[in-house]
This record gives structure tokens, C-alpha cells and sequence, in this order.
């Protein structure tokens, strides 16, 4: 790995607004963009709306020398948008003559509604297996259990909540500046548990009922409309 | 292992060019079927306009069971709950599964519910039907790199996808781009047994061997 002078945030949300990808990712990028990295963010949903906007899209990963993908895990992988996305990144640099010196690198950040951070495993082994198809060089995965915890808001608005994460990036924002990959104390840190497991599934379980009925929901959470 | 009577089967066909390997393994998968007497939801993806699944949860806490937006991402739910096996067909992208498929995929949610129970070691969704789902995935790769990085990454995705869906039988196949007829035929039977939709049978003859060489 090579000292990235640019730094591109991938956004694999597909939801319009705030998001937790996004509050990780962001936090990362402005960590980076402290120690003096140029930055850019592209959201990879509204990248895929129009021609010029993956174009776009495009040139801002051809410009990077550091790409950080931050996506929301969906049924044990990538969103479908995000995997489009890398289906045409990947085609397009397939077409490229291959570049001199080093690969740029390629760091995701996966966070799912579970507690546990291991169901992320699988779909960062796909984003290591992208960057090889890709001709990026691995830097690393970050996974983190509960990520909805986040609310969607910058991580410097809710440090205590988030501590282990924040340390996890700060950690890999040094080394990632630095031109070293995700160090595993960072992996370790992301991972770890902001709230016991049972407590979690307690709170998500009363929220659900919580926002049934601030739906205005007439069948209840286990209907069956299609028995 | 035995074949389950007969059942219905929905075909996710994720195929989003026209790969000959991918053909072949479709044309197998539906002959396999209709031999087993199954009757198959033959679904290709492609053709249909589904909006990437936005995570807003309507389908859980607004409507729940139905996705809120009025598109065919609507219909996964509705013709996944009445299958009783799922059929993955798709090229294996990064290891897992392309977008042409997992447009689909991302929409099953609705057949689970939002709760969140412990399951073993881990915390899953329970099932909001009683019917249960087998599931079989099959994926190529380039060839020369069946036993690949992504041909790996494939199976622990289709294994982590059994622990979600929690089907009685589940089963991971992946085929390099180059195969002949005979042995996408033999591979597509095996894993059809499986699942149960045929009997374990003996490889094709030789005849078919020769036509497919």
C-alpha cells in the first residue's frame, strides 16, 4: 500500500436520508481528511440513477488512492445497489491498461441490524474478493453488530454510545493515512458489543411494536397476508 | 435422501446475460423439476422493473408481510410464501450473488418477521410462515476456478442464508463457465437429491455423456 493522497467514500445506503453507513463512513473520511488527505463522498444509490452520475462515479474512483465502501449488511451480503455499483466499477477498470506502481487501496465498513458483528464475515469476504477482481489491494473490513444504534447521526454527536467504534476509526484512520492496512485491534474494536445482546433485543423488539403502531399498522407483526 | 412427493419450487433466474453454462443449468434445473413432478415458478429477473429495496421497514411495522412499494418486489414475498423451495440461478459475483438476482433477494425480508430472537450462538428473525423453505443456489464462475476464492466465499453465503431462511435442506452448487451438457445435467440432478425434488439416480448414460462431450 502506497500513502493515499485521496480518500473516496463509498455510501451503500439505499435509504434517501440519514444513515448509519454514512455516519461511519463520514467519520472515517473527516479522521483521514484531519491527517491531510483530499476527500470526496459519492452516495452509490444516486450514482446509479443517471449516466452522468455513474460517470461520475467513474472518475471519482479513478482519481482515489484510498476507497472506503461503507454499506448496510441486506440478507447476509451487499445491498443489491451497492453490488450493481461494483459490478460496473469493476467492468470498467477490466478496460483500463493495467497502472504502474502501486494498487489503489480498498477498506469496507459493514454494519448490520444483529447484535453480533459476525454476520458481517461473509459480505466483507465479498469486498475482499471485489478488490482482487478489481485490482485495488485489501486493506481490510471493518464489522460492527447493532448499527442501527447509530440513528443515522454523526458519530461525534453520540462518541460515548459509539466509543468502541470511534476508537476502531480512529485507529484505522491513522494507519489507512499512514499507507498501512486495517490494524486487527481496530477489527476488534468495531466489533465489540456497545450493548449487551439481550438488552439489544429487548429494546429493538419493544421499538418494533413501538413503531407498529406509529404506522397506524391494521394488521399486527406477524400477519400473514400470504397464507 | 429421499424425494419429498412433489412441491412447488420458485426459480429465481438470475441471469443477466446470456452465459451458455447459465442456460444449460436453467434448461436442467426445469427439466429436473418437471421430472421430480414439481411445479416451478420460473421467475426471470431481468425482465422485471423491482426498485432496490430502500430498508425503510414498511414491510414490518406499516404493512406487514407486504413490501409498501407497488412494484414486482412486492410479488417476492407473495410467491416466495407459497414455494417450497427456492432455486438461487445466478453468476457468481465476488463470491456472492449478482445484482440481477439480489434485487430480488433483497426483498424477502417480508416472509420474516421483525422480531429479534437468539438462535443457537446468534440473534435471527423468526420465519412469519409455517411453510418451511428448502433452498438451492447455483452459481458459475470462470473456468479453472471452481474451487476459487469466490466459489468459496458462494457456499459460506448460501450456508449463512440457510441459517436465516432455516430450510430443512440446503444446498450450494457452482459450475465453471466451460462445462458441457453431461456434466451440468449430472451436477443439477445431484443437487436436486439434494433437496429432495428427485431421487439420488446414477449419472446420465454414456450416450448422453457422448452427445454432451
Amino acid at each position: 500500500m502506497k500513502t493515499p493522497q485521496r480518500a473516496l467514500l463509498l455510501v451503500g445506503s439505499p435509504k434517501s436520508g440519514a444513515s448509519a453507513s454514512s455516519s461511519l463512513g463520514t467519520y472515517l473520511l473527516e479522521e483521514l481528511e484531519k491527517r491531510g488527505l483530499q476527500t470526496e463522498t459519492v452516495g452509490l444509490v444516486k450514482a446509479l440513477r443517471a449516466e452522468e452520475a455513474t460517470e461520475a462515479l467513474h472518475t471519482a474512483v479513478a482519481a482515489a488512492d484510498l476507497v472506503v465502501l461503507s454499506f448496510p449488511l441486506y440478507v447476509d451480503s451487499l445491498p443489491a445497489p451497492v453490488i450493481r455499483a461494483l459490478e460496473l466499477i469493476a467492468a470498467r477498470r477490466a478496460d483500463l491498461p493495467a497502472a504502474a506502481g502501486d494498487k489503489p487501496a480498498f477498506v469496507a465498513i459493514c454494519q448490520c441490524g444483529f447484535p453480533e458483528a459476525e454476520h458481517n464475515e461473509v459480505a466483507l469476504e465479498i469486498c475482499r474478493n471485489f478488490a482482487a477482481a478489481a485490482g485495488f489491494a485489501w486493506a481490510g473490513g471493518l464489522g460492527m453488530g447493532a448499527g442501527g444504534m447509530t440513528g443515522g447521526r454523526p458519530l461525534r454527536e453520540i462518541r460515548g454510545r459509539m466509543r468502541a467504534a470511534v476508537g476502531a476509526l480512529d485507529l484505522s484512520a491513522a494507519e489507512l493515512a499512514a499507507g498501512r492496512p486495517l490494524p486487527d485491534e481496530a477489527v476488534r474494536l468495531m466489533a465489540k458489543p456497545a450493548f449487551p445482546a439481550f438488552a439489544y433485543r429487548l429494546i429493538a423488539n419493544r421499538g418494533w411494536r413501538s413503531d407498529l403502531k406509529k404506522q397506524g399498522a391494521t394488521a399486527p407483526l406477524d400477519a400473514r397476508p400470504f397464507a | 435422501m429421499n424425494a419429498k412427493e412433489t412441491g412447488a419450487a420458485l426459480l429465481f433466474d438470475g441471469r443477466a446475460d446470456d452465459d451458455p453454462t447459465l442456460a444449460l443449468i436453467h434448461e436442467a434445473l426445469v427439466d429436473g423439476l418437471a421430472a421430480g413432478g414439481w411445479a416451478v415458478d420460473d421467475w426471470r429477473l431481468r425482465d422485471e422493473k423491482i426498485a432496490w429495496c430502500s430498508g425503510c421497514f414498511g414491510c414490518w411495522v406499516k404493512t406487514p408481510g407486504v413490501c409498501v412499494h407497488e412494484d414486482a418486489g412486492r410479488d417476492v414475498a407473495a410467491r416466495a410464501a407459497r414455494s417450497d423451495l427456492f432455486i438461487y440461478l445466478t453468476p457468481v459475483t465476488f463470491g456472492g450473488y449478482a445484482a440481477e438476482l439480489k434485487k430480488a433477494l433483497d426483498h424477502v425480508i417480508p416472509i420474516l418477521q421483525p422480531d429479534l430472537k437468539k438462535t443457537g450462538a446468534d440473534t435471527r428473525h423468526p420465519q412469519r410462515y409455517e411453510r418451511n423453505h428448502d433452498l438451492l443456489a447455483v452459481g458459475t464462475v470462470p473456468a479453472g476456478l471452481g474451487s476459487g476464492a469466490e466459489a468459496r466465499t458462494f457456499r459460506r453465503l448460501v450456508q449463512r442464508n440457510s441459517l436465516n431462511l432455516q430450510p430443512l435442506r440446503c444446498t450450494a452448487g457452482v459450475l465453471e463457465r466451460d462445462s458441457g451438457e453431461w456434466e451440468v445435467r449430472v451436477a443439477v440432478n445431484a443437487w436436486l437429491a439434494e433437496v429432495g425434488v428427485v431421487p439420488a439416480v446414477a449419472p446420465p448414460s454414456l450416450e448422453m455423456q457422448e452427445a454432451g462431450a
